[in-house]
């Protein structure tokens, strides 16, 4: 019998308008790092949003922890996954220390006040994305880089067991997208499971696992050296790449002979 | 050691405390003669205040910043709740739900002959115009929320408040055209007034401020979570439906007590957020707070304004409060004020 | 002279008779209207239309209630203008319905948004207002020229005259010089000394509160009608009803005492319309101050 693992999406099947956007996709999550990848319109957000039980299911269901998402309470849910989307549109007048906050807000609860922990961990957050130094500035005063840190670091905050992060390098120049996968792999060691959905397949080829989306199916699921799964991948990208070893690493490179 | 942050907003705070001071008892001297501390002295040594500052000035005046309160805290929610910038209280369909149901008082004699039974005109006009803007202002926002089947998307909310509006502005103008002596009396409403404030009505802009400020206070960090999304607020624990519903609640009550009692005054709902904002920006729980003071000050000052202005006569408040707080944030703007 | 000649210079006299009144036939009538346009009819208008109920009084009590054919919705007197097809108001005058009507003169106020429609349409419009007594006088005597009854003019104005005459009479000594205050609005809208119905009250011998550098309709501080102290109010009898709720207004002398002319709403239209029923009006109040006991405290 199998230990039961974090995060299961069971027979998954997401409609949107009239399309699938998730077609009986069926996914086991370990501790670890997953990077979800495929082309666009593939589903990656409507999954990772079915994840965190932000999304509506037409069929089956997702299991935290062996029990049936529904059957968690909000707050719970919460503090047990994080989820960051693509950077959505924020408005209002919080800081960056106050945004950082709002991700202890599922422990503390909306009524609850931040105990010394709350705050250590804040600062924790804010210190491994190196945003430290704005604390006190308006999240809006910051330029699209800054931001994202800035969002990361929420996520990280809340201190969960599984962390979902959907692009979570857009507006991240090298340094800080070098940043963030070192950070995303110390969390994977740690513990934690990570899932990230990621169009840049340079850095999706850095993760333990790839999962391969296409119109709403899962194409393929396997460890970032299985030739099967770059089988997979140049099949899905039309024969555009081809997948190089450089070094330690494997490279996708733009296959122009096509 | 205090952030500026923090500076900025405690001196926001005793600011509007003090003006506030000082416009309640400025606005005891402003009466029919215009602005006059010596006439108000005079009044009082002689004994004979009692009806004019007691009876119609105090309870005017005060009753104004009240009213303000209820309209300023009633923007906060609206903007924290709707992300918007330019959301108004007066959207969801208060409004034209208030206006709707005082039209029908004020046509209810005229109706009598188009059908409409003696008795049940006669129950109409009874309940007066104060309780039928305040039962107008809830039904108007009970019918979004209907339309918008519960408060689940905002989005939704916003379009069938909208809708709303003008279906229920449309059968007002239908009332008014089989009815148009209730078209005089619809304006007069529409247009606002702090003129007939008694001690009575004081009382109630009091409670409904007692009742709608603490949910709006203890939410308020749910619209702080709001500003990442609401998405993300979801990942957070929250639940938006509940949430959402229970915000709309305190702003239907705040909204429907300072319609029913001052009709419709444009402008202090809207730019009172936009005012601390600029002067002190924070998190909701203040903003919250700070806009009903900043809303009170407002109605306040232009209370005072409209009644030394040309007196004997009386600019209409709402002119005032926009011509105030509209050009006062205009000035602000230009001046770039960021914090 | 001789036969013929006779005969020939009877029938020469007859022409030039004929000749000279056929010319006075054929003179258009030209009046000047209120926009200072001169509008001219080649002979008196048989079909009229009215968009204002106080023009429509007017040519009643000219007796040409008969050449109406139609009135705006706000027209009730006489009763039997009420019959008539009604067109809407100023704002929304029905363009079509007043077109197929045929008329040969439309008589507007200024407000009316449809003139220059009307005009383009081909309709003569006569545009007059009347706000005061003065303007009452003018507009009938040009709807009289127009008429053809400028006779009747001066009839109609010597009546109302002679009935504010027997109103005057019949206000009781205790009640001029008096104040009073009459509200045209729950605002509160005061109507002043220097509005129409405030030329009425003067007439009367009663002192408006609102004096005229106030303007006609000016919005009050209600703290001003309970500090002046009216000895007379005047309104809408549902607006004096609640007036006793507004805050302080219990301590108005008149209220408590009675000394109140409440109306309703037919009454007090009559009171605020500038018309021929000037007279009326004035002897409608006058029977309200008759009706009511003296007034208490001295004249201020």
């Amino acid at each position: 019998m199998s230990a039961v693992v974090p995060l299961r999406a069971d027979s998954l099947g997401v409609s949107l308008g009239s399309t699938r956007a998730l077609d009986d996709v069926s996914i086991e999550f370990e501790p670890g790092w997953t990077a979800i990848v495929g082309p666009n319109g593939a589903g990656k957000s409507t999954l990772l949003r079915a994840l965190a039980g932000l999304q509506g299911l037409r069929s089956g269901g997702v299991h935290l922890h062996g029990q049936a998402l529904p059957a968690w309470t909000d707050r719970e849910r919460a503090t047990r996954i994080a989820w960051l989307g693509q950077q959505a549109e924020t408005t209002g007048e919080l800081t960056v220390r106050e945004v950082v906050q709002l991700g202890r807000l599922p422990h503390h609860g909306l009524f609850g006040a931040p105990t010394a922990r709350d705050e250590s961990v804040v600062d924790a957050a804010m210190h491994e994305t190196e945003c430290s130094a704005w604390q006190t500035r308006r999240l809006h005063e910051l330029s699209g880089g800054e931001r994202q840190r800035v969002l990361i670091a929420r996520a990280l905050a809340v201190d969960a067991g599984i962390l979902l992060l959907d692009e979570p390098t857009t507006h991240l120049d090298p340094p800080h997208q070098i940043a963030l996968v070192q950070l995303l792999r110390r969390r994977a060691a740690a513990g934690v499971t990570v899932v990230s959905v990621l169009h840049d397949l340079a850095l999706a080829l850095l993760a333990d696992r790839l999962i391969v989306l296409e119109r709403g199916r899962l194409r393929a699921v396997g460890h970032s050296d299985d030739p099967a799964l770059h089988g997979a991948l140049i099949a899905v990208f039309g024969g555009a790449i081809r997948i190089e070893r450089v070094g330690a690493r494997w490279v996708p490179v733009a296959n122009l002979e096509r | 050691m205090r952030t500026p942050d923090q500076q900025r907003r405690s001196r926001l705070g005793t600011r509007l405390a003090a003006l506030s001071l000082v416009l309640l008892a400025a606005g005891l001297a402003a009466g029919s003669d215009g602005w006059s501390m010596r006439e108000l002295w005079e009044m009082l040594q002689h004994g004979d205040a009692a009806l004019i500052v007691g009876q119609i000035r105090a309870p005017r005046t005060l009753g104004a910043w009240l009213a303000g309160a209820l309209l300023g805290l009633s923007g906060a929610v609206a903007q924290g709740l709707f992300r918007n910038p330019l959301a108004d209280p007066y959207l969801l369909g208060s409004a034209s739900g208030a206006s709707l149901a005082v039209v029908l008082v004020l046509a209810a004699s005229s109706l009598t002959g188009h059908g409409i039974a003696l008795a049940t005109a006669g129950a109409v006009a009874r309940l007066g115009l104060v309780g039928a803007a305040f039962a107008g202002a809830l039904l108007g926002i009970s019918l979004t929320l209907v339309l918008a089947r519960g408060a689940e998307q905002t989005t939704r909310l916003l379009l069938a408040g909208v809708v709303v509006g003008v279906l229920l502005g449309a059968a007002s103008d239908l009332v008014t055209s089989a009815a148009p002596d209730a078209l005089r009396g619809k304006q007069a409403f529409m247009l606002g007034s702090t003129g007939f404030l008694s001690w009575s009505a004081c009382a109630v802009l009091a409670a409904g401020l007692l009742i709608a400020l603490p949910p709006a206070w203890r939410l308020a960090r749910a619209l702080d979570a709001l500003t990442l999304g609401e998405d993300a607020a979801r990942s957070l624990g929250l639940s938006l439906a509940r949430l959402r519903a229970a915000l709309v609640g305190a702003l239907a009550l705040a909204i429907g007590v300072a319609v029913s009692q001052t009709g419709l005054i444009a402008f202090v709902g809207l730019v009172s957020p936009h005012l601390v904002r600029r002067f002190a920006p924070a998190p909701h729980g203040y903003t919250v707070l700070a806009s009903a003071a900043t809303g009170g000050t407002l109605l306040l000052a232009a209370d005072v304004l409209a009644r030394s202005l040309i007196a004997p006569q009386e600019v209409p408040v709402g002119v005032l409060t926009a011509l105030l707080g509209g050009a006062y944030l205009l000035w602000l703007l230009h001046r770039r004020r960021i914090a | 002279m001789s036969g013929a000649m006779r005969r020939w210079a009877c029938a020469i006299v007859l022409c030039a008779l004929a000749a000279s009144s056929g010319a006075a036939l054929a003179q258009p009538i030209v009046v000047r209207d209120d926009r200072g346009i001169d509008v001219a009819l080649a002979a008196p208008p048989q079909r009229i239309v009215s968009l204002l109920p106080s023009l429509t009084e007017s040519v009643c009590a000219l007796d040409a209630c008969a050449r109406l054919v139609g009135v705006d919705r706000f027209s009730n007197w006489p009763g039997s203008v009420r019959a008539l097809p009604q067109l809407g108001g100023l704002e929304d005058a029905q363009v079509e319905r007043v077109v197929a009507l045929k008329p040969d003169l439309v008589l507007a106020a200024p407000s009316a948004r449809a003139i220059e429609r009307f005009e383009q349409l081909g309709l003569k419009v006569l545009v007059l207002e009347s706000r005061d007594r003065a303007d009452v006088k003018r507009t009938l005597n040009t709807l009289a020229r127009v008429l053809g009854a400028a006779a009747q003019a001066a009839a109609v104005w010597s009546r109302i005259e002679r009935d504010e005459r027997l109103a005057v009479e019949r206000v009781p000594a205790h009640w001029r010089g008096r104040h009073v205050y009459f509200e045209v609005d729950a605002t509160p809208y005061a109507a002043g000394a220097s509005s129409f119905i405030g030329e009425t009250l003067a007439q009367l011998g009663l002192v408006n509160i609102v004096p005229n550098e106030l303007g006609p309709f000016p919005k009050l501080n209600p703290e001003f009608v309970v500090r002046a102290q009216p000895d007379l109010v005047i309104a809408q009898h549902t607006n004096l009803a609640e007036m006793p709720r507004r805050p302080g207004w219990t301590g108005l002398r008149a209220l408590r005492s009675g000394s109140t002319c409440g109306f309703e709403p037919a009454a007090y239209e009559l009171l605020i319309r500038p018309g021929p029923r000037m007279g009326e009006a004035a002897q409608s109040l006058a029977a309200c101050l008759a009706a009511l006991p003296a007034p208490a405290g001295a004249r201020r």
